[in-house]
């Protein structure tokens, strides 16, 4: 990995996060009526995520942005569950989106909002944050990283966490309640 | 109006909230639990709505069902739904009796509730590709399961299971697509009136053996059943009652939707190798299940077996044969999950579930050996308990179809469960041991033998209840046979138009 870590590629990263984080922006607002969209626009999210994640490194980025993407995915998942679930208050059926037009608004003049986009921002976070978590957990597994960094091993980790061994475990061979390999 | 979701919401808002809380605690397990009863509730309400005749339709987003998703909730969906949360609600609380909050792991609740949620969507759904959606739900939930408290020896079992569920997926959408490009339409309702004049035609006979062959995947067919028996085992157990009782039951549901509602009638062809299928599945299953000589390997094998009797009964495709099916789903569910559910408790008290170092239960646990014994005859298919009065149904059906050499496979492989049940029964109930020790101080096994007792009573009643039972499965199947009126009830749904602007 140290090979990527030159000075050009950081500077071009640098500039590129915010560049691809801003594309990102553009297609998830036009997603509604044109092609973009909460998935593609997470899937672009967590692209700049990955490059910056190679320049600085994951350490560096957990210290840099503190966010645990599963807690991300899951806030995400309950946005767009809830729009989706919002209409079945007032009798209306499931994931029905309604839409507005202002006009006469300060600096904008007019806009068109719908509860449409609340949905696709869930929809980006729960790309975002799931792109993350696979791409971070495979980018340690190969850097010999930890799995889970402490905050998540204390919410995710079983409480008596057995480490997965290199030779195969003594349980298996003396223990008959687990399953033979072969059906005997 | 919106009843349809209400089943597949709740799970996914329990599992959020459990997400969100963070480590397993009491607060979390009632909220778990409360929530699992509420889903109960809820599907029961179901059940006693479409028992009137109603058929709910639910189009997503007020779209009109030609061009939305429709969920559709008759009255077989109605009793899936319970069973599933009947199942679930057991499994969250024997989990709960098995072991103390802080050897919880986090994220099985979650994980839990979002297959929960998966297993509802597919009962619900009136829509091809939504059904594939469904089913990535649940299997994505039931990888992550399968793997969350595994060793590497568990982990080289999950393997098969999800190497061959990622190819079922992979053809399941090729099935969409060829679908999409026969009809123009992935709604069952559609697909069912498009499909009806063109039974004879071999694009379609092709697409039912691909549906054949995906499905028989899911439900764990003769040839395609490899996977399951030595992945089951290695679940711990309130997961493994939970998939051994409703995973591959969700196959056989859909193989009875898309054969019952959704194809023409007439594909003799597939009905008869469904059939075949059936039986071999029950007679080389329930061979492999004598073979294997610890109780979760038994029962994991006895699932396929009676998945044999169950596509059998959709095999010989007339109402009553159809209605006999519905009955063993019922039936079976609550059984299986049971039978692992006490072999949890078995194990427990034994320290282990292979079955020449168990014994003496009978003796010092004599109400575990009663619910044992119920529900293994019952899976054998003694009367009157619950599983006679299917095999009977099924048995009956094939003799008017003439089939008999079916009738006497299914009877051989009935005698062969006996006796592979009576196996368990003497190693791990009747044998007195000096060696083998009881651990009744441990008085968890009390909670865990409770929650059985209760999904035991639930069997019992459907046994002694049958009368009522039966009528209530061939109503079910008298409904899931009429294309027209499902077709009806689901276009029926015209949303928000121009024209109708309150759904």
């Amino acid at each position: 990995m140290s090979g990527l870590r030159s000075y050009i590629f950081k500077a071009a990263v640098r500039l590129l996060f915010f560049l691809v984080n801003v594309f990102a922006l553009y297609l998830l607002l036009r997603g509604h009526n044109l092609p973009g969209g909460g998935f593609i626009a997470g899937l672009a999210s967590a692209i700049a995520l990955v490059l910056l994640s190679l320049a600085i490194g994951l350490e560096e980025l957990h210290r840099v942005m503190r966010f645990d993407p599963m807690r991300m995915a899951a806030a995400g998942l309950a946005m767009a569950a809830v729009t989706g679930a919002a209409p079945l208050l007032f009798g209306r059926p499931f994931l029905e989106h309604f839409d507005a037009h202002l006009t006469g608004l300060p600096l904008l003049g007019e806009l068109h909002v719908g509860t449409a986009l609340a949905f696709d921002i869930g929809v980006f976070l729960v790309v975002v944050g799931i792109a993350c978590k696979i791409m971070f957990a495979l980018g340690k597994s190969t850097q010999r990283l930890r799995a889970l960094v402490a905050e998540e091993e204390r919410r995710y980790s079983a409480p008596v966490e057995q480490p997965i061994e290199e030779e195969p475990p003594i349980r298996a061979a003396t223990n008959p309640s687990t399953p033979s390999p072969h059906v005997s | 109006m919106n009843w349809p979701v209400a089943p597949i919401l709740l799970p996914l808002f329990t599992a959020l909230a459990a997400l969100f809380w963070g480590r397993p605690g009491v607060g979390r397990r009632s909220l778990v639990a409360g929530s699992a009863a509420a889903q109960l509730a809820v599907s029961l309400g179901l059940v006693c709505a479409t028992l009137e005749g109603r058929i709910f339709v639910l189009g997503l987003g007020a779209w009109p069902a030609r061009f939305g998703i429709v969920l559709v909730v008759d009255l077989l969906s109605a009793l899936m739904l319970a069973l599933s949360t009947l199942v679930a609600l057991a499994s969250v609380l024997y989990a709960y009796a098995e072991s103390p909050t802080r050897a919880e792991h986090p994220l099985r609740a979650p994980l839990t509730q979002f297959l929960v949620m998966g297993i509802n969507l597919t009962f619900c759904t009136g829509d091809l590709f939504n059904l594939f959606v469904a089913f990535e739900i649940m299997l994505i939930a039931s990888y992550a399961l399968l793997t969350l408290e595994a060793d590497d020896w568990d982990i080289k079992h999950a393997f098969p299971y999800v190497g061959i569920n990622l190819f079922g997926s992979a053809l399941f959408l090729s099935a969409c697509g060829l679908t999409y490009a026969l009809f123009g339409t992935l709604n069952f309702a559609q697909i069912a009136l498009r499909a009806a004049p063109c039974a004879d035609d071999p694009r379609l006979w092709v697409l039912a053996l691909l549906l054949i062959v995906v499905f028989g995947i899911k439900a764990g067919l003769f040839p395609l059943y490899y996977w399951l028996p030595n992945s089951y085992p290695t679940l711990p157990i309130p997961t493994s009652a939970l998939f051994a009782g409703m995973l591959t039951k969700v196959g056989v549901y859909v193989l009875l939707r898309i054969f019952g509602t959704v194809l023409p009638h007439e594909l003799a062809f597939a009905h008869t190798l469904l059939a075949v299928m059936g039986g071999a599945t029950m007679l080389l299953a329930v061979m492999g299940a004598i073979a294997r000589n610890f109780i979760r390997g038994i029962l994991s094998f006895h699932i396929l077996s009676q998945i044999g009797f169950m596509v059998l009964a959709i095999g010989l495709f007339t109402p009553l044969s159809v209605a006999a099916c519905i009955l063993y789903i019922i039936h079976h569910i609550v059984v299986k999950s049971s039978l692992f559910l006490i072999g949890g408790v078995a194990m427990r008290l034994n320290g282990t579930d292979d079955l020449e170092r168990m014994g003496n239960l009978w003796k010092r646990t004599p109400w575990l050996g009663a619910l044992f014994l119920c529900q293994a005859l019952s899976l054998a298919g003694l009367p009157p308990l619950s599983g006679f009065w299917g095999k009977y149904l099924i048995v009956v059906a094939g003799l008017e179809q003439a089939q008999y050499a079916l009738v006497a496979v299914s009877i051989l492989a009935s005698i062969l469960t006996l006796f592979s049940m009576v196996k368990i029964w003497n190693g791990a109930f009747w044998t007195g041991s000096d060696r083998v020790p009881v651990r009744t101080s441990d008085w968890r096994w009390r909670a865990m033998t409770a929650v059985v007792a209760g999904l035991t009573c639930v069997s019992l009643a459907i046994g002694l209840g049958a009368e009522g039972v039966v009528q209530i499965a061939i109503e079910a199947a008298e409904r899931l046979l009429d294309q027209h009126a499902y077709a009806d009830a689901a276009l029926g749904f015209l949303g928000k138009t121009a024209a109708n602007p309150i759904p």
